[in-house]
């Protein structure tokens, strides 16, 4: 099975109202994708249907990741099949360092508890080595230029805009997903933080990672730059292609999107949409 | 031997209380004048603000009360005895501390909701602590002092009694533990007083049984320019009904008063405190957490007093509720009494409500089963009042108890 994820055919609600309409997508192990789509289009949605969230109810369509059925999966089990999701609006936890935090989340990826640890034959789980989870920290965190008095802060709370996407980048360099979905990661962020943000994108990066960037702007393209650029119109993909795509939207704008492909501008509801115009 | 009690004690019961322990005349003449007290300080009757979100009627007034008492463990670090420190059972210190434990014992009344308690125990007590600290000494370490009770169904009214002098430091934890079972009712009070310039820790972690119903008071004394933090760390019993004074009579006192409450199943909790602000310059914060499982219920009736006439007082009050179960409720309910026009600062904050969904969420994309992510923030809920317990063996026994109810698997978790 090749290690890529399929989204096919995905309808999606929120309490009555529908969100995503037939969406269509294939993300690969070492592709950098982007999904470029105006507010309201669905991509928040898609973002946390690909990770369970549980008011999204999916109603047609799959999912599959290295060939398993994702849908069927708690987020904590997506989370340990290697996919990741960077936050747009990320929770605080109050009363918990981002060092704890980060040591969490390692062990329960890379150092899940035996679930039939019992009797005798047990020991006692640690996970991750203190010593060594620190000096992976460390390493991170310089590799981002993190201010190391930042593992000591609370998750997320008091966090600035940029220092909460940032948080969300170190948590990605520490797991190491295999597939990463950044939602909206440039969202809120003045230049220099966009930039930071990006370089800790870009080191991350890996031949084994895939990454879904969700984003309202090009601007983000700039610095990460996608193979594929997608454009999400009212609940579908309606349009597919390469870096240049991103730089025409940029140009023209959603209604150009929707002219192309024949929707009323401004519009989208209660058409039915062409196919995309071009797909990989 | 045993007294019954056929449903309250009588002045004979409490006369062979000092009968079976052959005590002196002062201290048999002070528990029939506190059972006169008790007797004529009726109980509550659910009407008063402070008694109606918990009733009485199944309260094991029938209880025997328990004489055989096992002996408090207690942990006293080296060096401190040579000083002149003391922490032995109260028993003891009768025999071997008549004049200190004479001159302390007894001598006020305790919170005004709970008056008809504080005097049953100060008349009945079987067991108990004295902790004596003299002026100007400092005890490196923790005091600690461990009561196990040897069954369920009993009554025991335990006095704690700690005299921190002048000057002096100390850090205390006091414990008490008992089986699971029938309804027992275990009615220990604390008299704590700090004289001035004294420092003064003072954590009492409670883990009582789940038939036990804790009908406790605790009156704190912050003399001058002394500076008392208080925890009651209350992770036990069936219902516990906690009455809290903490009376700023010192100018320039400090006093932090801290909670930590974990219940589930039918537990009630009810916690009435007053910060009675008598005196200029004082400072007196407070911050009561308590995370609610299953069909627990934590009510929290706090009042903040500042008297009239004095100047620059500043005090808060913060009860803030998680709840972890649609059937788990809580009431949080901060009264401002403010009878002083130049105040610092007096205001209160308070919230009752469910860990948020995204925030849940948030924590499973990054691996944790629902369990584990609802355990870590739960844990750091508490930690707000757990990073203010600068002593680390009272943190870690509070950990490992708050463990025991919230489920966390190790103490690192958060603090790694």
């Amino acid at each position: 099975m090749t290690d890529e994820l399929v989204i096919s055919g995905l309808e999606v609600s929120i309490g009555e109202k529908k969100i995503l309409k037939g969406l269509d997508l294939t993300v690969r192990q070492g592709e950098v994708h982007a999904l470029m789509g105006p507010n309201g289009s669905g991509k928040t949605s898609l973002a946390y249907t690909l990770m369970g969230h549980p008011e999204y109810r999916v109603t047609a369509g799959t999912v599959t990741w290295r060939g398993q059925d994702l849908l069927a999966l708690t987020p904590d089990k997506r989370a340990q099949l290697g996919l990741f999701l960077a936050f747009q609006y990320p929770s605080a936890i109050p009363g918990v360092t981002v060092a704890s935090f980060l040591r969490n989340i390692y062990n329960a990826i890379h150092h899940p508890k035996p679930a039939d640890a019992d009797g005798e034959r047990s020991i006692k789980y640690t996970g991750i080595p203190l010593g060594k989870f620190r000096k992976l920290m460390e390493e991170k965190m310089s590799l981002l230029r993190m201010d190391p008095a930042f593992a000591t802060r609370y998750v997320n709370e008091g966090f600035s805009g940029g220092e909460k996407k940032r948080l969300e980048m170190l948590q990605m360099a520490t797991v190491m997903p295999t597939m990463a979905i950044l939602d909206e990661t440039d969202s809120g962020l003045d230049i220099d933080a966009l930039k930071s943000v990006a370089e800790g994108i870009n080191a991350t990066l890996s031949s084994e990672m895939g990454v879904l960037m969700i984003t309202h702007y090009q601007r983000m393209l700039n610095y990460v730059t996608p193979q594929f650029v997608h454009v999400l119109l009212d609940g579908r993909v309606v349009m597919s292609g390469g870096e240049e795509l991103s730089h025409q939207l940029e140009a023209n704008g959603y209604d150009w999107v929707r002219e192309q492909i024949g929707l009323p501008e401004g519009t989208g509801d209660e058409v039915s949409a062409p196919e995309p115009v071009a797909s990989h | 031997m045993t007294v019954q009690t056929a449903s309250i004690l009588d002045a004979d019961a409490i006369g062979r209380i000092s009968d079976r322990f052959d005590e002196p005349d002062w201290l048999r003449a002070h528990r029939a004048a506190w059972w006169k007290r008790a007797d004529a300080t009726p109980p509550p009757t659910g009407q008063e603000e402070e008694w109606r979100r918990t009733s009485l009627a199944d309260l094991p007034r029938g209880a025997v009360l328990l004489m055989d008492v096992p002996e408090l463990e207690t942990h006293l670090p080296s060096g401190a005895a040579e000083h002149g420190v003391i922490l032995t059972d109260l028993r003891t210190a009768v025999r071997d501390h008549p004049k200190l434990v004479e001159r302390g014992l007894g001598q006020v009344d305790g919170p005004a909701s709970h008056a008809h308690f504080w005097a049953l125990a100060q008349a009945a007590w079987t067991g108990g602590l004295f902790c004596y600290v003299p002026r100007g000494v400092s005890v490196d370490g923790t005091l600690v002092a461990r009561q196990t009770l040897p069954r369920a169904d009993v009554a025991f009214h335990p006095v704690t009694l700690v005299v921190a002098e002048e000057d002096s430091s100390v850090t205390l934890l006091t414990e008490v533990v008992s089986p699971d079972g029938a309804a027992g009712w275990y009615g220990g009070i604390a008299d704590v007083r700090a004289g001035a310039s004294a420092r003064v820790r003072y954590a009492d972690l409670q883990q009582l049984g789940d038939g036990a119903w804790r009908i406790g008071a605790e009156r704190v004394v912050v003399g001058q320019d002394a500076v008392v933090t208080t925890l009651n760390a209350e992770v036990g019993s069936r219902i516990t009904k906690l009455g809290l004074d903490v009376l700023m009579t010192g100018k320039g006192g400090t006093s932090k008063v801290l909670g930590i409450l974990a219940a589930g199943d039918d537990q009630q909790i009810d916690i009435n405190t007053v910060q009675d602000l008598a005196a200029d310059h004082t400072t007196s914060d407070l911050l009561y957490l308590s995370a609610l499982y299953d069909r627990a219920h934590a009510s929290f009736y706090g009042i903040t007093n500042v008297r009239h006439g004095t100047k620059q007082t500043s005090s808060y009050q913060e009860c803030r509720n998680l709840l972890l179960s649609p059937q788990a409720g809580a009431e949080p309910i901060p009264v401002l009494e403010i009878a002083a026009n130049d105040i610092l600062r007096c205001g209160h904050g308070a919230t009752a409500g469910a860990i948020d969904p995204t925030t849940l969420f948030y924590a499973q994309t990054r691996g944790l089963d629902a369990d584990a992510a609802e355990r870590m923030i739960v844990r750091g809920f508490f930690e707000q009042v757990v990073s203010q317990i600068v002593d680390e063996t009272i943190r870690e026994r509070v950990l490992a108890a708050l463990a025991r109810r919230i489920g966390a698997e190790s103490s690192d978790e958060v603090a790694a």
